[in-house]
């Protein structure tokens, strides 16, 4: 849009000398180069489902003070995404954390939730981030060429850190972050 | 002019360019949420052999002493018994023992007064061991009421609830080695694990 309100400027800001020199003699001017371009950009879209947040609920079975084997949050989908060159798709995670107390757990217990995030529909291979690992290779993954259509993050694979015969403390607020990220790749 | 306007029109592409560079990566951060509720439980009492001494054992959530009373002395036997509860609470709480009747009372009184020289009421002391923390109860049976005691643990924790009881030999709430009233004799334990507020 840019570059189409650059272009009839320069057309009507040229036509007034050329008129003036028709007058006296013949002459001309230009060729007056138009030129443009159309940047690598990449647009995240836009997320649905109305907010932000991957409300899990309760994180244990009150029974067991253990870790719930069932619990699952609906995908978040960013609808529209696009990039106009080759792109790179990278996701990111913080572990599920209490927020409230940030103590050391006594002996038995964790403060943690570990868990894989997952951003789908760009690529062939989904990126992949566990927030158990040290190393997550699958993190980033790359486009050849300009696209757009939907991203779908998800996230899944729980796990109590430390191990699942811990059992979770008590805190009315347990959170942690996915980050997608959508860049023009080199 | 025409020289204005190739400037023009170079800042403007300019322009452009540093748009591009700002729009190369887009980020959009999704939180995840969650809660735990504050849980504390008691499971259900296994007996422990080792510990046990004159008791029945345990039968549903009751202990049956075997011989309540020496046969030689009329006075009370000496008994004891260790049970443990599995217990958890995910954040710090307060341990709490109760006895109903501060001892073993009769069940059934038959009279008002009580005869001189012989005992209605049998002290004995309940012990529970949570991790490094002690609570102990001493029901001393000079009063029949609710007597408790308590403490606080600053931390979540789970592990073995380990309550014992003892009755000493010869104890009753006079003298001691006093005979003892016949009839049943009882009281009711409460164990708490409460969260802290």
């Amino acid at each position: 849009m840019r570059f189409k309100s650059l272009a009839l400027g320069v057309a009507g800001l040229l036509a007034l000398p050329a008129t003036a020199s028709a007058q006296s003699t013949t002459a001309t001017a230009g060729p007056f180069p138009v030129t443009g371009n159309v940047p690598a950009l990449c647009s995240g879209g836009t997320l649905t489902g109305g907010n932000t947040s991957f409300d899990l609920g309760v994180l244990i079975n009150t029974a067991t003070g253990l870790l719930r084997s069932d619990l699952a949050a609906a995908p978040k989908v960013l609808t529209g995404a696009f990039c106009t060159s080759r792109s790179r798709i990278s996701i990111s995670a913080t572990p599920l954390q209490s927020v409230t107390d940030t103590a050391a757990p006594g002996s038995g217990f964790s403060r943690s939730v570990n868990y894989t995030a997952s951003a789908a529909g760009w690529t062939t291979n989904p990126a992949q981030f566990a927030t158990a690992s040290g190393s997550n290779p699958a993190a980033s993954q790359d486009r050849g060429t300009a696209f757009q259509g939907d991203i779908t993050v998800s996230i899944g694979s729980f796990s109590t850190a430390g191990g699942d015969t811990l059992r979770l403390i008590a805190d009315p607020s347990y959170q942690g972050t996915v980050t997608v990220t959508l860049a023009v790749a080199n | 002019m025409r020289k204005r306007l190739a400037l023009t029109v170079l800042g403007l592409l300019g322009s452009t360019s540093a748009a591009a560079q700002s729009n190369s990566a887009t980020t959009r951060t999704m939180t995840v949420d969650a809660t735990v509720p504050r849980s504390c439980t008691v499971g259900a009492p296994t007996l422990q052999p080792s510990g046990q001494v004159n008791f029945k054992g345990l039968n549903g959530s009751s202990l049956q002493i075997d011989q309540l009373v020496d046969p030689t002395t009329l006075s009370t036997n000496a008994a004891s018994i260790e049970v443990h509860f599995e217990a958890i609470c995910n954040l710090p709480h307060r341990l709490k023992i109760e006895t109903q009747n501060n001892g073993l009372w009769q069940v059934q009184e038959r009279g008002l007064s009580r005869p001189s020289g012989f005992a209605n009421a049998i002290p004995y002391r309940a012990r529970l061991d949570w991790s490094n923390d002690v609570l102990q109860l001493n029901a001393d049976a000079r009063v029949r009421r609710i007597a408790e005691s308590s403490l606080l643990v600053s931390e979540s924790r789970l592990g073995d609830l380990r309550l014992r009881l003892d009755i000493d030999a010869g104890s009753t709430n006079v003298q001691t080695n006093a005979p003892i009233i016949a009839g049943s004799y009882g009281d009711t334990l409460r164990i708490f694990l409460e969260p802290q507020q």
